[in-house]
């Protein structure tokens, strides 16, 4: 039954392909298949969880062994925008809620920063955050990232292309993708970004 | 007696639910290293003593070869159905257990406390795992001693996993149990498997309709008798995987019902008794 439902979504795809006609850009539904998802107009504003498109148009897709030939080349800023685990509310009291954030060792963590709509206030403190961390050099490699199946990181390289960087890195297989061949070290949110403007809203 | 089956049905949505998120499948291949760098192994065993110290205090844990012994699977297939075995050859001396899950954010997993009616040589389960990690089990003997062991298990994402259902169709018959048991010689039963209808929600699963978190809803006390003596108690938590399975040992003297009282941590109560295969049969 899944599979079906996977086929018709890849079916339908293939349909429209051949009829000539673009790929709708589905807004807010998540693709059925990780076969052919077309990329969105502007920001993903569905799910946070799905499978994104295989391209970021302007920046460029690496895999485990680009993403290792360029941090060994140029150290790049390293963007991890995977969300902290949620405390679920009500957790007892009497048992140790202890979240811990493995990661690439080296990366900032600004968990959230791929949310789209993002509030103003919150986008302005990202792009001053990534300007800090690039010396104001926009076309200073930096990577982006957060799990497999997360288009968080896929929104924060598009919200770096959109604002003028011309080395934008998508590490699309994320945190796992790093964490099978190499170590990963407990991170914290990055001081300057858990520093929240005031009335922003975080997804 | 309710006899539909808990897993088969879940096991199949699981897999699509696994497809959908693909969290526990990794992507890349190629030769997997185990942990290495000192800098990590020293962070890894930072983590471990403090975890230990927020659940055992200040008492000494000793490292064991021979009172206890986990075992998963290296590279877990569904990170949130991770089969864990639990593994107590000196039985005799041992009191009580404990599952920790280093790098889950809620990392105590499950404590089990043994009765008079259990065989409490090993213990099988499954759990969620959130990341690559360290998985430690503590075994308490009968003179109050600790003992771990520990074991590196490779999965990603399981405590955020979503069901891929509704949160009313995963909560469906909730409470419904069966139970199968393995004979041991002599057409007396020596092990059985529990089996428990409930999403175990752990509060982190984003509904990725309305993007709410499910709330937490889990099985947090178990309490297994066999004809009025206990067999087994457990206290688990949102890192025990949904419709919960546990396999365990009884006593040869342990006679039926064996009872079982299940409660979730938003005042869910069931009950059910069931009857092992006698002699006769």
């Amino acid at each position: 039954m899944p599979s079906m439902i996977r086929l018709i979504g890849a079916a339908s795809i293939a349909l429209a392909a051949l009829s000539g006609a673009p790929a709708p850009a589905r807004a807010a539904s998540p693709a059925d298949s990780p076969v052919n998802v077309p990329e969105p107009e502007g920001f993903w504003t569905g799910p946070p969880k799905g499978y994104p498109p295989k391209t970021l148009t302007g920046a460029t897709v690496v895999d485990i062994g680009a993403l290792d030939r360029l941090v060994a080349a140029e150290k790049p800023v390293m963007i991890d925008v995977a969300l902290a685990d949620r405390k679920p509310a009500g957790f007892p009291e009497d048992r140790p809620w202890l979240p811990a954030h493995r990661s690439i060792p080296g990366s900032v963590w600004m968990p959230g920063a791929g949310a789209a709509p993002m509030d103003p206030a919150r986008e302005a403190q990202f792009l001053s955050r990534v300007a800090d961390l690039t010396g104001g050099d926009k076309t200073k490699p930096v990577v982006t990232f957060c799990h497999p199946e997360c288009w968080g990181s896929w929104n924060a390289g598009k919200r770096l292309i959109q604002n003028g960087y011309s080395r934008v890195y998508w590490f699309a297989d994320g945190v796992e993708g790093w964490q099978d061949s190499h170590e990963t070290t407990i991170l914290k949110v990055d001081a300057a970004w858990a520093a929240k403007p005031a009335g922003e809203a975080q997804r | 007696m309710i006899t539909h089956e808990p897993t088969r049905a879940s096991r199949t949505r699981r897999s699509f639910s696994a497809a959908l998120c693909l969290s526990a499948v990794l992507l890349t291949g190629g030769s997997a290293l185990a942990a290495g760098s000192s800098d990590s192994d020293a962070e890894r065993v930072e983590r471990w003593k403090d975890i230990a110290k927020s659940i055992f205090g200040d008492r000494a844990i000793e490292a064991t070869d021979t009172l206890i012994k986990v075992d998963a699977p290296p590279r877990a297939l569904d990170a949130a159905l991770v089969p864990i075995t639990l593994m107590m050859p000196e039985k005799d001396r041992i009191a009580a257990i404990h599952l920790v899950i280093d790098d889950n954010p809620s990392p105590y997993a499950a404590h089990i406390t043994f009765g008079p009616a259990a065989d409490p040589s090993e213990v099988k389960l499954r759990v969620r795992i959130n990341n690559y990690t360290n998985v430690h089990a503590v075994a308490e003997t009968k003179d109050g001693k600790l003992y771990e062991a520990v074991k590196f298990v490779k999965a990603s994402g399981g405590c955020s996993a979503p069901m891929g259902m509704s949160d009313e169709e995963a909560l469906k018959g909730a409470g419904d149990m069966r139970m199968k048991f393995a004979e041991g010689g002599q057409g007396k039963p020596s092990e059985a498997t529990l089996m428990i209808r409930h999403p175990n929600f752990s509060g982190m699963q984003m509904n990725q309709i309305t993007r709410d978190y499910t709330p937490a809803r889990y099985i947090n006390k178990l309490d297994v008798t066999a004809n009025g003596k206990l067999v087994f108690s457990m206290n688990g938590d949102i890192s025990i995987a949904s419709n919960p399975v546990i396999n365990f040992g009884l006593a040869p003297d342990a006679k039926g019902p064996i009872k079982v009282v299940a409660s979730d941590n938003q005042q869910g109560r069931w009950e059910h008794s069931f009857n092992p295969p006698g002699p006769s049969n």
